[in-house]
């Protein structure tokens, strides 16, 4: 079955869309050199501030009929003909494929309200084109809206990006009890948090250290500890240039720790296990 | 900071992590097997070269050119039936009602002749309902096309179960499934003419010159042609008219084998029907009309192909009679050819009967007819063929 990794935080800017797009690219160019026959991933943007969409496809231009939005709005039986439609290449990679998000998804939370199956309308479409792909990562919102949560009932498994201060690890739990409400409440199975991204990580603030050991040394989190991506300026610098961070620094200390996790994710998609 | 975009170095990145990950194990990502999905129906397409034809040709180019949904072409298919069920005075209006009523015995003891069309959408229908009740027990085979974000498989058989799916998915009540559609997916590499070919010749109900297309694509394959992805006219497979086995000795023994096994002889006969003119080519296919009785139709000049083989289906002739029929002087295209100098002696022969027509009664013709030809069917097409003849000739004298 393919993985589909969605990348869920409700706090802002600890690197969901970063760690989105750059683990998309790089699962694509893993299976690629692996000689995996369908190296394609797709990535889907379900953030109405389109981030992940711009650095990806150079625009979010997106709107009625080319985004996701599209899709959420589109008949039930037309729904999976139409995210085909809408699906861009990456200007990244030809096997990076993307279902753009569109500034229109705010809205659309809105309009969903109150439909029978809403929180359905990404999973729905998407299980049909599912095995075309390796891999698919969904990058969302910073909030548990309708959007995040249909993100999580598509999905297979959560990654949760985190930055090593005291406040984000604290509310680190509730994120994971949030997801596994979703797996519990909406009965999808196949849903699990699969592992927690250190993100931003200084190694000469004291604080991060030892916030990061602490997380180690947690009897669940430290099991679900999958890596640790340094703070980088390579990264930003990376985004104003619609680059992928392999591409804009492949030496940088955060290429080399996105490729790891990458690996690590790769693996699991080789495996089929956990 | 200005952009860095070293592409050529994240190769290196991602290549030294991909090496660690295939330490002990480095076939775990190669997977180049036929495999079993459920696949959107939209991201199937019927092969626009398949020689066995699903719809007839007119509804088959638009559908292929992109002017036609699947949707609206069964919808076409189905009014066309419409109009030609309305015309045998058996009209319909849902496509149900071409099956017969399983509660009314009166049905058991009629034996309806159907149209081609009629028959095929009773047959889509008659598979679309297997469908419903019983579910695609028999996947389709397909090759994996896809290109960029563009997803798509090409059919290599079974383009009537897909094509029975879309009807059942749109005109036929009770449709609970999710629009996919379970398919063998063949990689690109491995899809090959020989195997579709020798799928197709497999099953019954392979028309003659479906057959013939087979035959082209097979002798052009191994000619090194290459097979296009876009609907073709008939002259694309006559291309193969120029073309034989003989210099490619080594494929021979393939291709006839990928043909059912025939003999080289049989072989080039039905390669021999793609000289039939396009009309007759799509008359012949639709009426399904075996080899044997088309082969002599190649042997008059092409503008007469339609008319024969027209008479073939009215008259239902045996290919005895067609031969005979073909072999008539007056047929034959040299000697229709009106710079010789030389008039053909059966020209000569034709026009001086022409004067004994005030002498000779209708009734004294047809009985001279029916003893010449010993069949009124026979008799019946040689007068067509003459009565044709005779308005052409009228229509040179009025011209000059």
């Amino acid at each position: 079955m393919t993985r589909v990794f969605v990348f869920t935080n409700h706090k802002g800017g600890v690197g969901k869309s970063t760690s989105a797009t750059n683990t998309a690219l790089g699962i694509a160019g893993m299976l690629r050199r692996a000689g995996a026959p369908n190296a394609r991933v797709l990535l889907i943007d379900t953030d109405s501030q389109a981030h992940a969409t711009l650095v990806t496809t150079g625009t979010k231009e997106y709107g009625t009929d080319d985004s996701l939005y599209t899709v959420l709005m589109a008949d039930r039986q037309n729904a999976a003909q139409t995210l085909l439609n809408c699906i861009v290449q990456s200007t990244w990679d030809a096997d990076l494929h993307v279902l753009p998000a569109s500034p229109m998804l705010e809205g659309a939370e809105r309009e969903l309200m109150g439909i029978a199956g809403a929180p359905y309308r990404l999973a729905d479409p998407l299980s049909r084109i599912l095995n075309r792909y390796a891999a698919i990562v969904i990058d969302t919102c910073p909030s548990f809206s309708l959007m995040t949560e249909m993100g999580l009932i598509a999905a297979t498994d959560a990654i949760v990006p985190v930055e090593p201060r005291y406040l984000e690890t604290v509310g680190l739990m509730s994120v994971i009890g949030k997801i596994n409400d979703i797996r519990e409440g909406w009965r999808q199975p196949n849903l699990r948090v699969s592992g927690i991204l250190v993100t931003k990580m200084n190694t000469r603030i004291r604080g991060h250290n030892h916030l990061l050991d602490e997380l180690k040394a947690h009897s669940v989190l430290g099991k679900l500890l999958l890596g640790v991506v340094p703070a980088n300026e390579a990264v930003s610098y990376a985004h104003q240039n619609h680059q992928s961070i392999f591409n804009y620094d492949p030496k940088a200390s955060a290429s080399k720790a996105y490729a790891q996790f990458v690996g690590k994710l790769v693996q699991r998609i080789a495996k089929g296990g956990v | 900071m200005p952009p860095k975009n070293q592409t050529h170095r994240i190769d290196d990145l991602l290549g030294s992590v991909t090496e660690e990950l295939l330490l002990g194990n480095p076939q775990q990502f190669e997977d180049n097997s036929i495999r079993v999905e459920r696949l959107l129906l939209e991201m199937v397409r019927p092969d626009p070269v398949q020689p066995r034809r699903v719809l007839p040709e007119q509804l088959h180019f638009a559908f292929h050119n992109n002017r036609l949904t699947p949707t609206q072409a069964l919808k076409e298919l189905v009014q066309l039936v419409q109009v030609a069920a309305r015309q045998r005075g058996r009209p319909f209006n849902n496509v149900l009602e071409l099956l017969p009523n399983p509660d009314d015995e009166s049905d058991e003891d009629q034996s309806v002749h159907l149209s081609p069309e009629e028959q095929l959408l009773h047959d889509l229908v008659n598979l679309a309902v297997t469908i419903r009740d019983d579910g695609q027990v028999n996947p389709l085979t397909v090759v994996d096309v896809s290109q960029g974000v563009t997803q798509q498989f090409r059919i290599e058989t079974g383009e009537r179960r897909y094509w029975a799916t879309w009807l059942l998915r749109d005109f036929i009540a009770g449709y609970e499934g999710d629009g996919m559609i379970p398919c063998i997916i063949i990689p690109t590499e491995r899809s090959s003419v020989f195997r579709q070919a020798k799928e197709n010749t497999a099953r019954s109900g392979l028309s003659a010159i479906a057959m013939a297309r087979q035959a082209a694509l097979l002798v052009l394959t191994v000619h090194g042609y290459e097979i296009p992805s876009h609907a073709v006219t008939n002259d694309f497979y006559r291309q193969a008219l120029e073309l034989d086995l003989r210099s490619k000795r080594e494929y021979t023994e393939a291709v006839l084998s990928a043909m059912g096994g025939i003999k080289r002889g049989q072989f080039s006969y039905i390669k021999g029907l793609l000289r039939l003119s396009d009309e007759a080519m799509e008359l012949a296919d639709r009426h399904a009309i075996e080899e044997g009785r088309l082969r002599y139709v190649t042997n008059v000049a092409p503008e007469y192909h339609t008319e024969i083989v027209r008479q073939i289906i009215d008259f239902n002739l045996s290919s005895k009679q067609v031969k005979e029929l073909c072999a008539g002087d007056g047929l034959d295209a040299a000697d229709r050819d009106d710079k010789v100098e030389h008039l053909p002696a059966s020209a000569v022969k034709l026009a001086k009967i022409t004067q004994a027509s005030n002498t000779t009664s209708a009734q004294d013709l047809a009985q001279a007819m029916l003893r010449q030809e010993g069949d009124a069917s026979l008799a019946r097409a040689r007068l067509q063929a003459m009565r044709k003849l005779l308005t052409e000739a009228e229509r040179y004298l009025t011209g000059d």
